[in-house]
């Protein structure tokens, strides 16, 4: 034995004694060992009081020991919410209580417990919102007192981290990237994994039902996953020694999770056995999804999956309901399965005297049980009348001269800040009882986990002989089996895991996609079996099936669903009881009487009403008592009554691990090494990663000065480049260019746009005849990868004959553009790149080095002497170093992204986004000229629509102006006003070294302003503008408007 | 929008790999004598039928072509026998 607070270790023990975990609780030390929950080791250290509650700051304590409420939440390593139940221990925790000042036993907004009467359902929404402009004041104040959880900013930007792999995004935040960013200690920290897993069958639940369906369909060649929210298989067999057909329960579910594991070891393409796994919900066509929680073994600390299934087979299980009374949330009152497993699983000591009140016979069995460990029982109280118990179980309590008080159930529980006694009373009656005691384990019987089945879209309906809620409908492909149809006798579980196993597989062999909605959970539809031997196996699957499911089977051996108990809540419990539906968010049954009272009457309503099922329990502990409460206060039978639905995440995962472990997944163009030691400052761009700049100079002066006056070099391998062959290739440009591109030549770029069907600019760029029906066509960057599906998208009606090849990544693209850029090339080439032999928008193929072939073209967007150099991707490097070496004595430098973008305005030459947006067509922003108006019979995309609005008066135009000197200097983005009337914005704006003044593009509702009128643009983003500034209109290009550099 | 679609390629797949090409509404309209209405309609007029419907969908992580299906967006699932085409 290791302490006071613990038990000695017995069959059903994952605790390890022999090896202590330290660590630390609100900066104590304290001592658990290897297989505790940090709830388990702090509750053995004497802890009671985990956390104080969200509205009354009411002592809280460990409550289910499965995550089913916030009781246990707490900041473990600096992350907040971390459900102290369910987190393995570590050596070097440190954890703390939230939602508190310091310790939780003495928390300094405990007082406002007393004040409940002023904060009634709802009561945020009704007080606090008049006047409306105080309510951000109200907001903070009811913030702070009822916060669950600190977060602290700071730890998220892994300023303690290694760099990971991440792209610094413009405000200094960085996102984590790369193969296992982050360091322990980080926010959520640690390696987040992702899986996608394919399954015949998936099971949810591995308790005796999951795995028995798991074995059957395995053993007929299904594929089986199977997701179990424990560490290990066994569900409620785990920790239950009552001896059964001679055996242990326990026993009995090793037994069978060793089978399983055991096929699973044998052929692990079969059968994959998922444990830390909770499943969060269940999507169309059978998607189950969930995370596991990484072990010490794991190379993850919490991986998210995805399991297509044909098949799912829900076998979820149990859980205890509440028992609704007055003062049920003191630290003291626990669920059957939490003292029972503390108990058991953990060889924690609950308590040393204990009073139990319970409406199902396993909570009789765990009274047994815990007497059976040294804690005196005092008394046992069970909701259901005297005779539906198990008589034996009934007998082995008597003769441990443990009063059982059949009918009877906990009204109250005593104690200030924990239990210290409490007060039984007869269901139906007078009388009542007190008995002292440290601990009450009550629950109202067990309820089954509905959320995967509500998940599923199964239709639920009371069933009024278990008292749950049970599927009456099932969607295809689903069945349900196990403890949660009402099922208790193990052998009947097992059976009926069996049979939802062997469905599942004549389901899955017939072929049977669709089997028959109705009745589902009962059977798939008639097999369809093409296959010999898939038939032969659907026949003996459906054999086994109907043996498993026959009623000369020997029923005595496999007793149906057993009666439930319809307690809805303790013994007189007045109307203003502090009795608990929801613990999450402090809702009462008083506040469920003011929800009824005031027309919020059914349980949807009153969640949002009193916050009833919104909390991280959600539907688990407040979801079938609101709707029996509920319907008893309408006066309906409990048959009327619907719980909430269950949202997913059934189960909250960390955000960390949905968002993955790759945040950022991005293309790197050939030369990103070169630009890199060159000094490139990279951002994403569309699907890349480029240089945007060279300097910290975001205004890229040298990096412009140099294109103007010597040789820039640019890494537009982005671009995008294609090939499009075939006898209907022109057919396919003429219906996509909004030009006429019959006149497409070779050795000359053709540059023309693609629109949309309303008439915008989708894409630009040039297209080059290379061959008899054969063309090389370039697209912007951003487009490259939608041109494919574009294209066949135009011309999916004709049954065209061509072939688009995107050759975007193939092939890289290096541009030399300035005064300098032939020099450059004639060192490197001895074809003939002279002004006469190589025009502006000529196509050339010319060789550069030792024999490396390239398309270059002669074009001029940056409004300089250009070529672009479009090589194999393998030789960009090898080009990129002759370049550079051969500009060497002409001054060639590296430009990036944003230098390229102003030089490019300069010239007034429009990027899509920038200057072009949904509500202009080509011809508004002045681009009109590309379009081919005579041709009507390509069906070109976008001509009926620009035809449509050319004539159309009020459209936005594209302008260039000049920024009047002396008034400011407006941003992109400014908005363009005519007195108090927005009329336009500004596109882009900067100021030009070469040009010496400002200039700009901006959209301005026509009319607005002719050449050389003025527009007027606010500039209140400026420091200390507050007047507007004024702009003279002027035609782009700016520089150089006769063309003169890009033809020299 | 974990469906799945069969491609009259590839078969049975993901949603995921798939792009939403509109509802069918027949080929590109002759531009002679087309008024600005007609095209408009084309263009943006879509009836919902409230059931089954016919779909263009493009198989862009996969083979790269376009198709046709019969779909219900009530249940997202494809109708039985409306598969590829
Ligand atoms: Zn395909």
């Amino acid at each position: 034995m290791a302490d006071a607070g613990r038990l000695p270790p017995g069959p059903t023990c994952r605790v390890d004694f022999l090896r202590p975990l330290p660590f630390t609780y609100l900066g104590r030390p304290v001592t658990g060992f290897a297989g505790d929950r940090v709830a388990s080791a702090l509750y053995a250290s004497g802890i009671r009081i985990f956390s104080r509650s969200l509205k009354y700051h009411r002592p809280r304590g460990l409550y289910s020991m499965e995550g089913e409420s916030s009781n246990t939440f707490m900041a473990i390593d600096g992350v907040p919410n971390e459900c102290a139940e369910m987190t393995a221990l570590r050596a070097g925790m440190s954890v703390r209580a939230q939602n508190v000042r310091g310790d939780p036993r003495t928390d300094r907004f405990a007082f406002i417990d007393r004040f409940d009467r002023m904060m009634p359902a709802g009561f945020y929404y009704r007080l606090f919102h008049r006047p409306y402009r105080l309510w951000p004041l109200f907001q903070n104040g009811l913030r702070r007192m009822a916060g669950t959880g600190v977060l602290d900013p700071r730890r998220g930007l892994g300023k303690d981290g290694p760099r990971g792999d991440g792209v610094e995004a413009e405000g200094g935040f960085r996102a984590e990237g790369g193969a296992g960013g982050g360091s322990r200690g980080r926010m959520g920290s640690g390696v987040r994994a992702e899986r996608y897993l394919n399954a015949d069958v998936a099971v949810v639940g591995g308790g005796a039902a999951g795995v028995s369906a798991a074995l059957a369909a395995a053993e007929n060649g299904l594929r089986v996953c199977l997701f179990e929210r424990r560490g290990w298989l066994g569900g409620h067999l785990d920790w239950r020694t009552r001896d059964f057909d001679g055996v242990a329960l326990h026993r009995r579910g090793e037994a069978l999770a060793a089978r399983l594991l055991e096929v699973q070891s044998r052929s692990p393409e079969i059968v994959k056995v998922f444990t830390s796994s909770p499943v969060t919900g269940v999507w169309g066509e059978n998607l189950v999804t969930g995370f596991t929680v990484g072990t010490g073994d794991d190379p993850f600390r919490e991986c998210h999956w995805e399991c297509r299934a044909e098949t799912v087979v829900v076998a979820a299980g149990c859980m205890d309901r509440p028992l609704v009374f007055n003062h049920n949330d003191r630290p003291g009152v626990m669920q059957v399965g939490a003292a029972w497993r503390l108990a058991r699983t953990y060889a924690v000591r609950p308590a040393r005297v204990a009073v139990f009140s319970v409406g199902d016979d396993l909570g009789l069995e765990a009274a047994i049980d815990l007497a059976e460990l040294g804690v005196e029982i005092r008394a046992v109280a069970d909701a259901r009348e005297a005779g539906r118990q198990d008589p034996e179980l009934v007998a082995a309590l008597e003769e441990r001269s443990i009063p059982v008080l059949s009918g009877w159930a906990a009204s109250r529980a005593i104690g200030r800040r924990r239990v210290s006694a409490c007060e039984l009373r007869p269901v139906n009656g007078a009388g009542s009882r007190r008995f002292q005691c440290d601990l009450l384990v009550a629950n109202a019987g067990m309820q089954p986990r509905i959320g995967v089945l509500a998940s599923v879209g199964a239709r639920l309906a009371y069933c009024s002989h278990t008292h749950s809620y049970q599927p009456i409908e099932l969607p295809p492909g689903v069945f349900v089996a196990g403890s949660m149809t009402g099922l208790r006798d193990p052998r009947s579980i097992e059976a009926s895991g069996r049979l939802a196993g062997l469905h599942a597989v004549t389901c899955c062999l017939g072929g049977a996609q669709k089997p028959a909605g109705k009745g589902a959970a009962t059977g798939g539809r008639e097999a369809k079996a093409t296959d010999r031997h898939a038939a032969a196996s659907v026949a003996t699957a459906r054999r086994a099936a109907a043996a498993a499911a026959s009623p000369r089977h020997d029923a005595h051996a496999h007793p149906g669903p057993v009666a439930g108990c319809d307690i809805r809540q303790g013994p007189a419990i007045g109307r203003g009881a502090k009795a608990f539906v929801d613990l999450d968010e402090d809702g009462t049954y008083k506040n469920v009487v003011e929800s009824a009272r005031q027309g919020f009457d059914v349980p949807e309503l009153a969640k949002r009403f009193g916050g009833f099922g919104l909390g991280p329990g959600q539907y688990r502990v407040a979801g079938q008592n609101l709707a029996m409460i509920m319907a008893e206060m309408r006066g309906d039978p409990v048959e009327a009554a619907m719980p909430t639905t269950v949202r997913p995440p059934l189960v909250p995962p960390s955000l960390a691990t949905l968002a993955g472990p790759n945040h950022d997944v991005h293309k790197r163009t050939p030369l990103h090494g070169e630009l890199a030691a060159r000094g490139a400052i990279f951002r994403r761009a569309g699907a890349w990663e480029r240089a945007r700049y060279f300097s910290e100079d975001r205004a890229c002066r040298d990096e412009i000065r140099n294109v103007r006056r010597n040789v820039g070099i640019l890494d537009s391998s982005p671009l995008g480049k294609f090939r499009i062959f075939g006898p209907d290739a022109l057919k396919a440009l003429q219906r996509i260019y909004i030009s006429d591109m019959r006149g497409v030549r070779h050795g000359r770029c053709k540059y023309s746009a693609m629109c949309n069907d309303m008439g915008q600019l989708v894409d630009d760029g040039v297209v080059v005849r290379e061959g008899e029906n054969d063309y090389y066509l370039t697209t912007s960057s951003g487009r490259a990868g939608t041109t494919v599906e574009w294209f066949r998208y135009h011309t999916r009606y004709d049954g065209w004959d061509y072939n688009l090849v995107n050759l975007t990544d193939v092939l890289g693209s290096l541009n030399i553009a300035g005064p300098n850029a032939r020099k450059v090339l004639e060192r490197v080439t001895g074809s003939d790149v002279s002004n006469g032999g190589f025009p502006y928008l000529g196509c050339r193929r010319i060789t550069v080095g030792d024999g490396v072939e390239a398309r270059c073209l002669r074009l001029g967007f940056v409004g300089e002497l250009s070529f672009e150099l479009h090589v194999p991707s393998s030789y960009c490097r090898y080009v990129w170093d002759l370049l550079i070496e051969a500009g060497a004595d002409f001054g060639i430098q590296p430009f990036g992204l944003e230098a390229q973008y102003c030089l490019r305005a300069e010239k007034g030459h429009v990027i899509i986004g920038a200057e072009s947006e949904a509500r202009v067509t080509l011809t508004d922003i002045g681009m009109g000229w590309l379009w081919d108006r005579e041709d009507t019979v390509s069906k070109k995309v976008g001509a009926p629509a620009l035809r449509a609005c050319e004539k159309q008066s009020g459209r936005m135009k594209l302008v260039g102006f000049r920024v009047d000197d002396g008034l400011g200097s407006p941003r992109d983005g400014a908005v363009v006003i005519d007195g108090d009337e927005i009329v336009g914005y500004v596109c882009t704006t900067r100021r030009s070294e070469a040009l010496g003044w400002q200039y700009g593009m901006a959209l301005v509702r026509e009319g607005v302003a002719g050449r050389g009128g003025r527009i007027h643009i606010r500039q209140e983003e400026t420091p200390g503008r507050q007047e507007p500034c004024t702009a003279t209109v002027v035609p782009p290009p700016f520089y150089d408007p006769e063309g003169r550099r890009l033809r020299s | 929008m974990t469906f799945r679609l069969t491609c009259p390629v590839c078969g049975k797949r993901d949603v995921y790999e798939f792009t939403f090409g509109g509802q069918e509404r027949g080929p590109r309209p002759a531009q002679e004598g087309l008024s600005a209405g007609e095209h408009f309609r084309w263009v943006q007029f879509r009836l919902i039928p409230g059931g089954p419907q016919r779909e263009w969908w493009y198989h862009g992580q996969g083979c790269g072509v376009w198709f046709r299906v019969t779909r219900d967006p009530a249940t997202n699932r494809e109708v039985e026998g409306g598969g590829g085409g």
